[in-house]
């Protein structure tokens, strides 16, 4: 891995995304985004649903094009598909037709590993994740936290050295998402991998990162930028008593409530 | 929790071996019935040379069998459809992917390909005897030509409505290539695919069919041309059972093929409307 000059494993410069539709014409989606990442950082990216988190998530994968500005990806500029990032979608999107096991090893190159390292790298993932037993089976046979939990391993088991995350525990039930998180942390732990997180989830973004991105309202632009001073590791179901969570999630939400406009005391009447 | 599970179950496991008897009972009285009123019928109420009886068409089975005539004329047809359908769902199925895959060669192309679909394809039977001559080959050219429209439009269909998703995180895993082809785009379409397969095979059937009524020397679709010709009618009869039989016999082999093929797919239970 050829680090960039200063340690930043993912530069973003000026980044701009206009969409061109049919109907509504231009639609600007990203605006003059800029922030780095450095390696194995964990960082969250907030903000509402359509303020273009997830259209930046694609554009340093290389799935589309960006309209102007500059991604840098372990120093050299990201031009169409980036296939050293791990990617973990919205939905789990393993490929039906293929077994968990064959689903887990998709990733792993027959010319880089061995027949033997590839078996044992699968083996291992999937004991980590609690899917031992399962390796034969279909996903339509698999929960949708089982799926999930396959769908993160197989964004890790070919050691990408950023693993970019879409909000991944969206469409799950509260106690799934929870005890996710936790593996996800722990998984984590072990390498240190970097880690590009994005939700809409304000607890989520506080509780999993280094550093929170907080974005606004289409167009998306980046708002703040906010340090986690949380110590590791952390107690995902115990995370309103860790010391600094109240404090970060309270400077988050100030955040946001501005963005939002809701005037403090106010927020019960706005939201309900 | 258990409770409920548990009296599923009971209710279920008895019901269903006696359903399934229930069913097959039926089909066959229905079927039992059926023949033995065209026995009645036959020579009673209407004429045997039109409509034959079941006791006529076994002997004549029998006969034909004997004679190996049956045989012979059962294999050039089985030779007909064993090389044309195989070439026309794989280049259908080949096309269809070509399509899916290249934008300018779908823009440029479909106008035309649906053009051509528009042509009833046995009305160009003719044309193939003309071109091939009135052996095999002009009956293979008609297998070839029903069988790969149908392939073609649904493997095309598979590729247009494919989740990009699934191809951009194969793509982003590295796959690309053989691999992207054959353990990503070609899974994801295999239901069309194999749609398309077990739609094409009658049509393979009546192409062959229909290229030996126009000019053949031999074949099931000659011998049943010959027979109505001098109203032997039970021999046409055993034709179209000889017929029946090989559209089976494709089909039993296309759900093997399937169910091998597509055994990651959920397997849904027959949709209630009413009740």
């Amino acid at each position: 891995m050829s680090e960039s000059r200063n340690g930043q494993v993912i530069e973003v410069e000026r980044v701009s995304k206009i969409f061109q539709t049919p109907k509504q014409g231009r639609v600007p989606a990203l605006e003059e985004v800029t922030f780095d990442v450095p390696y194995g950082e964990f960082v969250t990216v907030v903000g509402p649903s359509g303020c273009g988190k997830s259209t930046l998530i694609k554009l340093i994968a290389g799935l589309i094009p960006f309209s102007s500005g500059r991604i840098l990806y372990q120093g050299i500029e990201v031009r169409g598909l980036n296939t050293k990032v791990g990617y973990v979608p919205q939905e789990s999107k393993l490929f039906p037709w293929l077994t968990l096991e064959e689903n887990v090893a998709f990733g792993l190159d027959p010319r880089r590993y061995s027949r033997r390292e590839r078996e044992s790298r699968v083996q291992h993932f999937i004991k980590l994740a609690g899917l031992i037993g399962f390796e034969r089976h279909y996903p339509s046979q698999l929960s949708g936290g089982m799926a999930k939990r396959a769908s993160i391993i197989r964004s890790l088991v070919y050691d990408p050295a950023v693993i970019l995350m879409d909000e991944p525990f969206g469409p799950l039930d509260a106690q799934t998402r929870m005890i996710l998180q936790d593996e996800l942390l722990k998984i984590w732990e072990q390498k240190r991998q970097t880690i590009l997180f994005v939700t809409h989830d304000l607890v989520e973004a506080v509780a999993l990162a280094d550093r929170v991105i907080i974005m606004s309202h289409r167009p998306g632009r980046i708002t703040d930028i906010m340090k986690v001073p949380m110590s590791r590791p952390r107690n995902i179901f115990e995370i309103h008593r860790q010391p600094g969570f109240d404090e970060a999630y309270g400077r988050l939400w100030n955040i946001f409530r501005h963005e939002l406009k809701i005037q403090a005391g106010q927020e019960s009447l706005s939201t309900a | 929790m258990a409770e409920p599970e548990k009296a599923g179950v009971v209710e279920k496991a008895p019901l269903y071996w006696r359903r399934t008897l229930w069913v097959n009972l039926l089909r066959a009285g229905i079927v039992g019935g059926f023949f033995l009123l065209w026995e009645v019928a036959s020579g009673r109420w209407i004429e045997p040379f039109i409509i034959s009886s079941p006791s006529r068409i076994w002997a004549s089975l029998l006969d034909n069998l004997q004679s190996g005539s049956l045989i012979e004329h059962t294999l050039v047809t089985f030779k007909e459809i064993g090389i044309g359908f195989p070439l026309g769902a794989l280049s259908g199925v080949a096309m269809g992917y070509w399509f899916g895959r290249s934008r300018t060669l779908a823009e440029v192309f479909e106008p035309i390909i649906i053009a051509l679909y528009g042509v009833p394809r046995t009305a160009l039977a003719p044309l193939f005897i003309v071109w091939l001559g009135i052996g095999i080959w002009s009956k293979v050219g008609v297998v070839f030509l029903l069988t790969f429209f149908l392939n073609f439009f649904n493997t095309y269909a598979g590729m247009k409505q494919m989740d990009q998703e699934y191809v951009d995180l194969a793509r982003l895993m590295g796959a690309r290539g053989w691999k992207l082809t054959f353990r990503v785009i070609l899974p994801a379409v295999s239901p069309y695919i194999l749609t398309g397969v077990k739609t094409s095979i009658p049509f393979s059937v009546i192409g062959a069919i229909v290229g030996e009524f126009i000019a053949a020397t031999e074949g099931i679709g000659f011998f049943i041309r010959l027979s109505a010709g001098v109203f032997r009618t039970a021999d046409v009869f055993v034709g179209i059972i000889v017929l029946m039989l090989l559209v089976i016999l494709m089909n039993k082999i296309a759900d093997l093929i399937e169910r091998r093929v597509l055994a990651w797919q959920v397997q849904t239970e027959h949709v209630r409307i009413q009740g």
